[in-house]
């Protein structure tokens, strides 16, 4: 009989970035490193646990602008293009360390890496959503949804009409990819503010997560702590409370495993290590260097100079970070167990982009964890929230605060100096948003119907978190003012447009071409 | 980042609340073996944030393009043409707010208030609506911030997590009558530690919770228990009051290393071995088979180490009957030398 469950969270998440009208745009790499260093490597994990008969439970967010570039068929083709560039670059590399064997293997590890990601990507059609679909089918994932396009809930409260619209889009998207309801949210940064469970429950969903400080800081007190769902008072939506402890063991870079000198180097890229002439042809055509996602050496004790990456060394470690891990929460399950006299429920979230992408080793550790829960002991057994629920139906009625898992836990990171402008015009579009969806509460003119589904989109893409988050960062901020102001901007003229009743059908169609997701929205949702 | 710690805790050391009380020994005496722990929590909470930033930066990894940038010439709207002012929680004390008042509504204050309109101050009223209905006149309190003229938007700190907060605009006349011109939203900012409300039918012993707490803040479970500690451990953790509004250094999630000067160099070596034949020739190099260009032309790239390479080129006629080998020998030897000059390294970590 085990004593207690960990619910593995990962959140998957990328912004909305296409760029039809260039052939060649650096931000789309986000995706593409994304599918061949994270994407692909989990759905390898999880199939082979399939395949080898492994039960196992992850929770998995799929936001609805990932899903959106994943379905797309011109990032697709780009991707199709990019895996073959990596492959061809590693063909060469082999060659060019014929005199250094300590790196012609790992070239020829990358070799087989990106020629695997090219045959998962073409056995699904090049739609990867479908693998994870069927994954989800199996039981093994529970794939929940998100903000539509991952815009912060906290700081839309003065127009809850867009946190409505970020629901409903959201899980209207889920449907027609999956065939069924989301049943549980990870909001955008793990965003809440007490009342969105409203909205939640309106648009049909079961459970969301918040960070420890959300449950802890609930009101009355939870009895269970983070260690056991409450619902929301008046809505019964149920909240889980994420664990600090778990968390730290992979986030921190004290005591955090990915720091440790064995695992490959996130930093040292063939992209920037390698002759301008040599590399030019994969980096960007402007001569920009960037990363290859081609890296040769180990983190390395900081006393001497980067050593050559081992892959043994490495993957030994990871099974050592494995076990550690488990170990950890058995101990922690077992003590939870006594002290609550019922099973706890331990929730790790993490970023899904850490796994594989800056923490190369991130899948091969989840693999080994899930082997070493499954077949190694019976005291913590892996679940979903779903399943859990089912298994407890009486919890705490509480009210959550307000939290985020962001920099000092609540909305400075998307509220600052450097960001602050956005909200004025947020916040002014998305009144102007309600008042069009108020005025044309039935249109029979495809024309006008058009325009407003567009602005909802332009107004939607504004919203990303993402946004804020990099001009926050104060690093490559351009893209990110670009972006706001692009989106702020289609939205407002189609705003104009409409009430003149005036619509320029030619830019119209243009915009439809750039920003083509969702594309059965309904403008209505905004209410 | 050690620098910040060290303000925090020192402005950890006096209660919110400055009471006599906390200035007596024996509080002086508990806060300073809770310091330890503040610095060791603090650190890898600080850490923590950080790391997750940092990460969270590495999906966009890039420099930036410099495409797109000329298309942005046009600016936002100017204002969204209605009198408003909208108030948003940034953390359990502080809260943001922006307002836009239309050219309209200015002139009718001016014509109201004519040359009492110049004297005015631009004020922010702050009000604490907790629990109840405001009408504009029953709140508990309130307090005013005085604004520049051309401000548009103010972050205001009210001190008091869990409470509810209107904030109007206006003016703030000379003799002290305050003029409402916009009014906001109302916000509830959330508490800062755990409720001290309890659920009867959900009791937990406070050493249950105490425990449970500490455990989710990832502290283990020997984290100590106890009102005080718990007090500080949550301003402690979430104290977005004793930061700056700027964001700490987007830490890289790598050890660090120690403060040094920045200089480098690298420099590293590749050869290449090129030649030409006849185009249906099979030629190798050092016993691997390669291939030829069209024009019976090949090139090869490597990286090269130090030491002795040996690299014998063979090429075999089509039918066989000729085979000619050429064989470059090549030998790399890296020599490394460091120099400082003392006298001017001292004065740099000197000014450091």
């Amino acid at each position: 009989m085990n004593k207690g469950y960990l619910c593995l969270v990962l959140h998957s998440h990328l912004p909305f970035v296409r760029h039809p009208e260039h052939e060649d745009f650096l931000e789309e790499d986000w995706l593409y490193e994304a599918i061949t260093e994270t994407y692909i490597p989990l759905l390898w994990v999880y199939e082979k646990l399939v395949e080898d008969g492994i039960d196992f439970r992850i929770t998995m967010s799929m936001t609805p602008t990932l899903i959106s570039m994943l379905t797309d068929s011109l990032l697709q083709d780009r991707y199709a293009k990019h895996i073959n560039q990596l492959i061809e670059l590693s063909h060469k590399e082999i060659e060019r360390t014929s005199w250094q064997p300590q790196f012609q293997r790992l070239a020829i590890m990358y070799l087989n890496h990106f020629c695997r990601a090219r045959d998962t990507f073409e056995k699904y059609h090049r739609n990867l959503v479908i693998a994870f679909k069927n994954l989800q089918d199996l039981g093994k994932l529970e794939i929940i949804t998100c903000g539509a396009t991952h815009g912060y809930f906290p700081l839309m409260d003065s127009c809850k009409e867009s946190v409505r619209a970020q629901l409903k889009v959201a899980v209207a998207h889920y449907e027609s990819n999956f065939g069924r309801k989301p049943r549980g949210i990870w909001l955008p940064e793990c965003g809440f503010t007490p009342g969105h469970d409203e909205l939640f429950k309106e648009a049909g969903i079961k459970y969301f997560f918040t960070d420890s400080h959300g449950v802890l800081h609930g009101t009355p007190r939870p009895k269970y702590g983070v260690f056991a769902p409450v619902y929301c008072k008046n809505t019964g939506v149920a909240c889980f409370g994420r664990d600090l402890e778990s968390s730290k063991q992979v986030w921190s870079s004290v005591e955090g495993y990915p720091g440790d000198y064995n695992y490959r180097e996130f930093y040292r890229d063939i992209g920037f290590d390698l002759e301008f002439d040599y590399i030019k042809p994969y980096i960007h055509p402007d001569g920009v260097r960037i990363n290859t996602g081609i890296k040769y050496y180990r983190i390395s004790d900081p006393s001497g100079e980067k050593q050559p990456y081992v892959p043994e060394w490495a993957r030994d470690k990871a099974a050592d970070h494995a076990g550690n891990f488990l170990f950890n929460r058995q101990r922690q399950v077992e003590y939870l167990f006594d002290l609550m006299q019922k099973k706890p429920i331990i929730i790790s979230p993490y970023d899904a982009e850490l796994y594989g992408h800056w923490w190369f080793e991130g899948p091969q550790w989840l693999d080994l964890l899930i082997r070493k829960t499954a077949c190694d002991q019976d005291i913590v057994k892996m679940i979903t929230p779903s399943e859990y629920l089912e298994e407890n139906r009486r919890n705490q009625v509480i009210v959550p605060s307000m939290s985020s898992w962001g920099w000092k836990g609540y909305s400075e990171m998307w509220l600052q100096g450097s960001n602050d402008w956005v909200y004025r015009h947020l916040h002014g579009s998305a009144d102007r948003m309600t008042e069009l969806a108020k005025t044309y509460p039935e249109t029979t003119n495809g024309l006008v119907r058009r325009a407003l589904n567009q602005a909802l989109r332009e107004l939607l893409l504004a919203q990303s978190s993402d946004w804020a988050f990099i001009l926050g960062t104060g690093t490559h901020i351009s893209y990110a003012v670009a972006r706001t102001k692009d989106h702020l901007l289609r939205f407002n003229r189609l705003y104009e447009e409409i009430k003149a009743n005036s619509i320029d059908e030619e830019w119209l169609a243009d915009i439809e071409y750039k920003d083509n997701l969702f594309p059965e929205i309904d403008y209505r949702v905004h209410q | 980042m050690l620098r910040k710690i060290k303000a925090k805790i020192k402005k950890l050391s006096v209660p919110r609340e400055k009471s006599v009380k906390a200035k007596t020994v024996a509080v002086r005496k508990k806060i300073k073996t809770l310091r330890k722990e503040f610095v060791e929590v603090l650190s890898k909470e600080a850490i923590l944030g950080a790391q997750e930033m940092a990460i969270e930066q590495t999906k966009f990894s890039h420099p930036q393009t410099l495409k797109l940038r000329k298309q942005m010439s046009q600016d936002l709207p100017g204002g969204y043409g209605k009198d408003k002012i909208t108030v948003q929680v940034r953390d359990p004390w502080w809260l943001h707010c922006y307002w836009e008042v239309v050219a309209s509504t200015w002139s009718n204050l001016i014509n109201r208030l004519k040359e009492m309109f110049f004297s005015a101050k631009r004020v922010l009223r702050v009000y604490d609506v907790s629990h109840l209905n405001f009408d504009g006149k029953n709140a508990h309190r309130y307090f005013d911030v005085e604004v520049s003229q051309e401000a548009t938007s103010w972050y205001l700190d009210t001190g008091g997590p869990g409470r509810s907060w209107v904030v109007d605009y206006g003016l703030k006349l000379a003799n002290g009558e305050f003029i409402t011109i916009v009014r906001s939203n109302v916000v509830t900012t959330p508490i800062d530690g755990p409720s001290w409300i309890t659920d009867e039918e959900w009791m937990v012993p406070e050493e249950m919770f105490g425990r449970l707490y500490g455990m989710g803040f990832g502290l283990g479970r020997s984290s100590p228990v106890g009102k005080a500690w718990q007090e500080r451990f949550k301003k402690a953790l979430f104290s977005g009051i004793l930061a700056s509004p700027g964001i700490t250094s987007a830490a890289s999630p790598v050890k660090k290393k120690p403060k040094e000067r920045g200089f480098w160099l690298v420099v590293d070596c590749e050869l290449i071995v090129y030649g030409a034949t006849e185009p249906d020739a099979e030629v190798s190099v050092q016993g691997k088979k390669i291939k030829l260009r069209s024009d019976g032309t090949f090139t090869m790239r490597y990286a090269l180490p130090d030491g002795k390479q040996v690299i014998p080129v063979k090429a075999i006629s089509a039918d066989k009957i000729e085979e000619r080998i050429i064989t470059p020998i090549v030998t790399r030897e890296t020599k490394i030398s460091n120099m400082v000059k003392e006298d001017l390294a001292a004065q740099f970590y000197k000014n450091e």
